[in-house]
């Protein structure tokens, strides 16, 4: 039977780890309000280029000129992956379930030239101990997710992409669907697939829609990495609260029982120790 | 009195002005454009300059650098890619 200081110990142990999670997770949900935030900031600019592209692009192709090196479809040979996960862990099945799905698009194409762009440590540690091709590795943007920092990327991968070094670029990431669950999802990205206009109308050019297309499409491309990142840290917040809300009351839990557990043994030790008194003086009678 | 122009100003990073106009001065790739209130559909995309728009006499300017403007049914709608 342990002693009851040790089961003091542990209760104490289990205290302190529970003040631990506790601590991270409010921070995770003050951190998180400012990450949605952000992320909604982002929304409208984003609506607006999708249907401006959506109607620049069906301008052009009316005219015969919806050609653009990164809406070419060729021969998907060499597949580029681009993998955001969250630099630490702590957050649940976040990373993991995003690099089993990543795992699993990359077993379905064993067959092509694979290479990957990680963004986050997390991905980058677990390709690092497999044999990937790891072409790029972006850390510590979640912090503070920068436009600029999505441009760069996207400008490495639309140059890999036109210049004919990789057929087709996929995006692996983290939606921030709702606070509860974070979820985990693979698009296409390259070559683009124009959304559709909702609601055509006869615009006035000012230049001809050919060449704003040329200047829109990159664009849209480091529209949707930005957007992706921004998306990535707010639900990697929301699945750290998740998580850590779950660990601060199974906490609780294990402290409730180790307490009742310890006064059962409390209880035991005296009970012992009268009968050890009483049959003392029993034998002196 | 016609109606009013809406106009919108965002970059990628958040909405920088939202607000009602009854004229905007646009600095389009080729030159600025004057708009009023009934301005046909148009795209364009923008120059480096200065934006201002006019509501009942006070003005407001924005230094904006590359981007695009929608112009439909008196809505202005900028997309810039820097706003100082």
């Amino acid at each position: 039977m342990p002693s009851l200081i040790d089961i003091r110990r542990r209760v104490r142990s289990v205290r302190n780890t529970q003040q631990i999670t506790k601590a991270m997770k409010m921070i995770s949900a003050a951190k998180l309000r400012k990450a949605q935030d952000r992320a909604l900031a982002s929304r409208p600019y984003a609506a607006m280029l999708d249907r401006i592209l959506a109607n620049v692009a069906e301008a052009a192709s009316r005219s015969g000129g919806a050609e653009h090196p990164l809406l070419a479809i060729r021969a998907e040979q060499r597949v580029l992956a681009i993998v955001v996960t969250a630099d630490k862990g702590l957050a649940g099945g976040f990373n993991s379930n995003l690099l089993k799905l990543a795992q699993r698009f990359l077993n379905e194409h064993r067959a092509k030239e694979l290479s990957l762009e990680v963004i986050g440590r997390k991905a980058r540690d677990y390709f690092r101990r497999r044999a990937y091709t790891v072409s790029g590795e972006h850390l510590d943007l979640f912090r503070n997710v920068r436009y600029e920092d999505a441009e760069r990327i996207a400008e490495t991968v639309i140059e890999r992409f036109s210049n004919g070094q990789v057929d087709s670029v996929y995006l692996f990431v983290n939606e921030f669907k709702s606070v509860v669950a974070p979820n985990p999802v693979g698009v296409r990205i390259l070559p683009i697939e124009v959304p559709k206009s909702s609601s055509p109308a006869d615009y006035i050019y000012e230049e001809p829609p050919e060449e704003m297309l040329g200047n829109l499409l990159p664009r849209y491309v480091k529209m949707r990495i930005y957007r992706a990142l921004l998306e990535s840290a707010a639900a990697e917040l929301a699945a750290r609260m998740t998580a850590m809300d779950a660990a601060t009351s199974n906490a609780s839990d294990m402290i409730d029982k180790l307490t009742l557990y310890m006064n059962r043994v409390r209880q035991a030790s005296i009970t012992r120790e009268i009968i050890e008194i009483v049959s003392g003086a029993a034998a002196l009678d | 009195m016609a109606d009013l122009l809406q106009v919108e100003i965002a970059t990628p990073e958040r909405l920088v002005a939202s607000a009602s106009a009854d004229s905007a001065q646009i600095p389009g790739k080729e030159g600025y454009m004057g708009i009023l209130p009934g301005h046909a559909a148009l795209l364009s995309e923008l120059g480096d300059g200065e934006l201002s728009f006019t509501l009942s006499g006070a003005t407001e300017r924005f230094k904006v650098s590359g981007g695009y403007v929608e112009i439909r049914d008196n809505r202005v709608r900028v997309l810039a890619d820097k706003v100082t």
